[in-house]
């Protein structure tokens, strides 16, 4: 299978703070790739390197066979990447409707079929009914939806998903994954950063673990939850140990 | 030839004294409350007014004013934080712009209409003489100034680094919300830090009246200086400020010197080009990508 | 909105109607002169507007627009004796071609930083325009030769032509606003103003765009100062350059509504209907009367009224009309 998204090497410091340091890894097309790790593994600081807002120190970044380090984040877009933030960032002075056509404008800038666009976006997240709401005036999760439905209407090929199931309750947790699993049923590639694991378990068959910036272990789901340095990383060394002496006795 | 420039520079050192009390005001009022106070200058042109009413009416020196002058400032400052700031904080970027910009027109004006265009000058004993280092001329007002100018810097950086206080209003600089959860009460490190910003544009006032006249729009020239040397100190950063203040009176000394008397406002513009053309987020800041 | 198109289009057509009508019922030259001064701050704020209030740009340095086209036009005049109707194109021109290098180093710098940087710029005009008095004419300035009426060189006897003059500016840059509002640039100008980075994210440039609608309201600011001093035969840099062109091209938008169509005149019409008010009130000579009324009515503008006085206006309007959405104006940009 041909890959979507290839990283590597890529490292990025802040002054003193190494960020991500040497980071690879590769995302097959039409694939679901989960990012997890605990907080300020490099997670959202990785999308943004990927998604052109910082550039790395070093390394590469190929998308769909194309060098993207450098460009502007408008032109990654355009060039089928789209991300949604971890704090959502609607456009709040506009509505619904206006948000995502202001998305479907990339592919066509001609307003009938933006916004025919853009209601199947918007349709597709299930905000249908808020389409005329000012963005600012929408809850949380429905501004969540939004951010989705609006990088949905750049057409992306790739997408990465920046915590959206943050704070979600179980049932809105599985309306989530079955929104991610649609867009996977499309074509979709997704890389996804999630602590959920549920929602992980149930969207993604491979996963890259991120610690200190750096990958610490990659595999599918029962690889990755049984890997000790992963346990480690989470919980701590006693956990791991303890762990690796529950496998030994199953 | 070296005497000139060395003369050129000391000038501009001791007037850079001025320029980082008021730089730093601004740029600890948007490090901590992350909103550009357009209005700082009219706040030196008040501590001017208000240490020239004192000489001439009851023969105080400026030096001493200092000690009117930046407590009544500061409780100015408390009071604009809490009656004006902050029903502008959750508003957005441009309200904050227009409101201290609308203040800065409100306060020249009415200065205009009180005390017309007139110029005001002290004289103090000491407004005249000077000290000789060698060939080096050191007016002993200027002097003054500086010391006071730094003595004051000093201060401040104690009381950020070793008060709870000072402490508390760098950590709402870093990060308001964080802060507020360990307890530190947004409203009044606010009102600390507006308080302290004009007191230090007070305590400027105060200081230049001795050898600079008052008048209603003095504030305008040394706020376009702060902002220039708040941007090329990086923004928020009381240190970068300082430095960056002397740095502008000195390349503003050096270009009077050299290139002509009125050139001393496009040497500074130059360097605010310069700033944004090379460094946008000035000298002590990181990349901006 | 579209329920009352034809109700608001009759509406416009009979406000136009009474604009147009004003110079055969008004002969008092003063006022006259009034109306001229509301229509072209009108014109030179919604100039600013689609910078500072669509994309949220703050600039307060437009003056150096306003003065690149008024100087641009009285030197091909005076020394090549161009028409000024050329002249105005041209400076036009000269102004969006200034503007390119000024935003690259001001857009650098956002929010208050940039209104700061863009003060600059205007000062180091006024100081360059001062000094040279090589082809600028220096700090006096000059009077452009009066040659009677002569519409072929912009000038006429009577007030009555400049009147129409400006208020077809003001025309087209009401219409500019209109088209882009309705257009793609227009939301992708708001996404800009709202939040640049995530407008980046859906494949916004907005380097491109700002840098974009920039050239457009340099160009239209200039076409401002080309009338300005045809219509009061002088020019230096103070009142080229000045400080006041800029803040009132902010002012006039943000107390009439930034961000919107109507809102510049609306804050025009209110300002300088006070500032005249004020002038026969008092009797003018109060250096600082005007300002500082000005600066209180943008205080509590602020304070009460973020979004302008438009929203007044609007409300009006709407129970003129007695239709149930009363806010049809504000909720803009809906499709």
């Amino acid at each position: 299978m041909p890959e979507a998204l290839v990283i590597r090497n890529i490292s990025r410091r802040f002054g003193g703070l190494r960020a991500v340091q040497d980071l690879s890894f590769a995302v097959n097309e039409g694939e679901t790739v989960a990012l997890i790790g605990p907080n300020g593994a490099g997670k959202t600081t990785s999308f943004n390197l990927i998604t052109g807002y910082y550039r790395p120190d070093a390394g590469s970044v190929f998308a769909f066979g194309r060098e993207i380090v450098g460009l502007r984040p408008h032109d990654i877009c355009a060039h089928g990447l789209a991300r949604t933030f971890q704090v959502a960032r609607p456009f709040g002075k506009m509505t619904v409707l206006a948000n995502v056509m202001t998305g479907a404008f990339l592919r066509d800038r001609r307003m009938e079929i933006a916004r025919e666009q853009a209601r199947q976006a918007i349709d597709f997240v299930g905000l249908s009914a808020k389409e005329h709401t000012p963005a600012r005036d929408l809850t949380t999760i429905d501004q969540r939806r939004l951010e989705l439905a609006r990088a949905l209407a750049t057409q992306p090929r790739l997408l990465l998903l920046d915590e959206v199931m943050a704070g979600l309750n179980p049932a809105e947790i599985d309306q989530a994954v079955a929104l991610v699993g649609k867009l996977s049923q499309r074509g979709l590639t997704i890389v996804i950063v999630e602590h959920v694991m549920r929602a992980i378990l149930a969207v993604a068959r491979h996963i890259v673990v991120l610690d200190h910036g750096q990958k610490i272990a990659e595999g599918n789901p029962r690889e990755v939850v049984a890997n000790p340095d992963v346990i480690r990383a989470y919980l701590g060394t006693d956990y791991a140990q303890a762990a690796s002496v529950g496998e030994r006795q199953c | 030839m070296l005497t000139t420039v060395a003369q050129a520079v000391v000038n501009g050192l001791l007037i850079g004294g001025i320029y980082a009390l008021v730089s730093i005001g601004v740029t600890l009022i948007f490090g901590v409350v992350k909103i550009v106070n357009f209005a700082q200058g009219e706040f030196v042109m008040i501590g001017m007014y208000i240490s020239y009413f004192l000489a001439s009416s009851f023969g105080i020196d400026p030096l001493v004013s200092l000690i009117v002058v930046m407590p009544a400032l500061f409780v100015i400052g408390v009071l604009l934080q809490h009656l004006l700031i902050r029903r502008v904080l959750a508003l957005g970027d441009m309200p904050q712009i227009f409101l201290t910009f609308a203040l800065s027109l409100l306060v020249v004006n009415v200065a205009l209409l009180l005390f017309t265009a007139n110029y005001r000058t002290v004289q103090a004993p000491y407004s005249e003489t000077a000290i000789h280092l060698g060939a080096i001329n050191l007016p002993v007002a200027k002097l003054i100034a500086f010391v006071v100018a730094m003595t004051l810097s000093a201060v401040l950086w104690v009381f950020l680094h070793a008060t709870d206080l000072g402490k508390a209003m760098r950590a709402a600089a870093q990060n308001r919300d964080v802060a507020m959860l360990m307890g530190i009460n947004p409203d009044r490190v606010f009102s600390v830090a507006v308080g302290v910003a004009l007191a230090l544009a007070g305590a400027a006032g105060a200081l230049l009246m001795p050898f600079y006249p008052a008048y209603p729009l003095v504030g305008q020239v040394f706020v376009l200086m702060a902002f220039v040397a708040v941007v090329l100190g990086t923004l928020g950063n009381v240190t970068g400020a300082l430095i960056a203040s002397l740095m502008m009176g000195v390349a503003e000394s050096l270009g009077i010197q050299f290139v002509g008397a009125d050139s001393g406002l496009i040497v500074v513009f130059v360097m605010l080009l310069l700033t944004l053309a090379l460094r946008p987020s000035g000298l002590f800041g990181g990349r901006s990508r | 909105m579209r329920r009352f198109t034809s109700r608001n289009t009759v509406w416009i057509c009979l406000l136009f109607g009474a604009v147009l009508a004003v110079p055969l019922f008004v002969s008092n030259s003063f006022a006259i002169d009034i109306c001229i001064r509301i229509l072209l701050f009108a014109f030179i704020g919604v100039a600013w507007n689609l910078m500072g209030g669509y994309a949220k740009q703050l600039s307060l340095g437009h003056a150096a627009y306003f003065g690149l086209g008024a100087y641009t036009s009285t030197i091909l005049l005076i020394r090549y004796g161009v028409s000024p109707w050329i002249g105005m194109l041209v400076g036009g021109i000269v102004a969006m071609l200034a503007s390119l290098p000024i935003g690259a180093l001001c857009f650098r710098l956002r929010g208050p930083y940039f209104a700061i940087a863009t003060i600059a710029t205007a000062q180091v005009l006024m100081l360059l325009f001062l000094k040279f008095r090589d082809f600028a004419w220096g700090a006096e300035g000059t009077t452009i030769p009066n040659l009677g009426d002569a519409p072929l060189m912009m000038q006429f006897e009577g007030k009555a032509p400049y009147y129409y003059i400006v208020l077809a500016l003001l025309v087209i840059g009401l219409v500019v606003t209109y088209c882009i509002e309705r257009s793609w640039i227009g939301y992708y100008l708001v996404a800009v103003g709202e939040d640049e980075d995530a407008a980046e994210a859906i494949g916004v440039d907005a380097q491109g765009i700002k840098r974009n609608i920039y050239l457009i309201s340099a160009f239209l600011t200039a076409l401002a100062g080309t009338f300005y001093v045809q219509y009061i035969y002088f020019i230096d840099p103070n009142t080229a350059f000045s400080f006041n062109v800029s803040v009132e091209a902010a002012l006039v938008s943000i107390v009439g509504g930034i961000g919107t169509l109507w809102g510049p005149v609306v804050g025009t019409v209110f300002l300088e209907a006070t500032s005249a008010l004020l002038q026969s009130w008092l009797g003018g000579g109060h250096g600082g009367v005007q300002l500082t009324v000005y600066s209180l009515i943008l205080i509590a503008v602020i304070l009460i009224r973020p979004a302008g006085l438009i929203g007044i206006v609007t409300e009006f309007y709407a129970r003129l009309v007695r239709s149930g959405a009363a806010t049809a104006k504000e909720v803009r940009l809906d499709a």
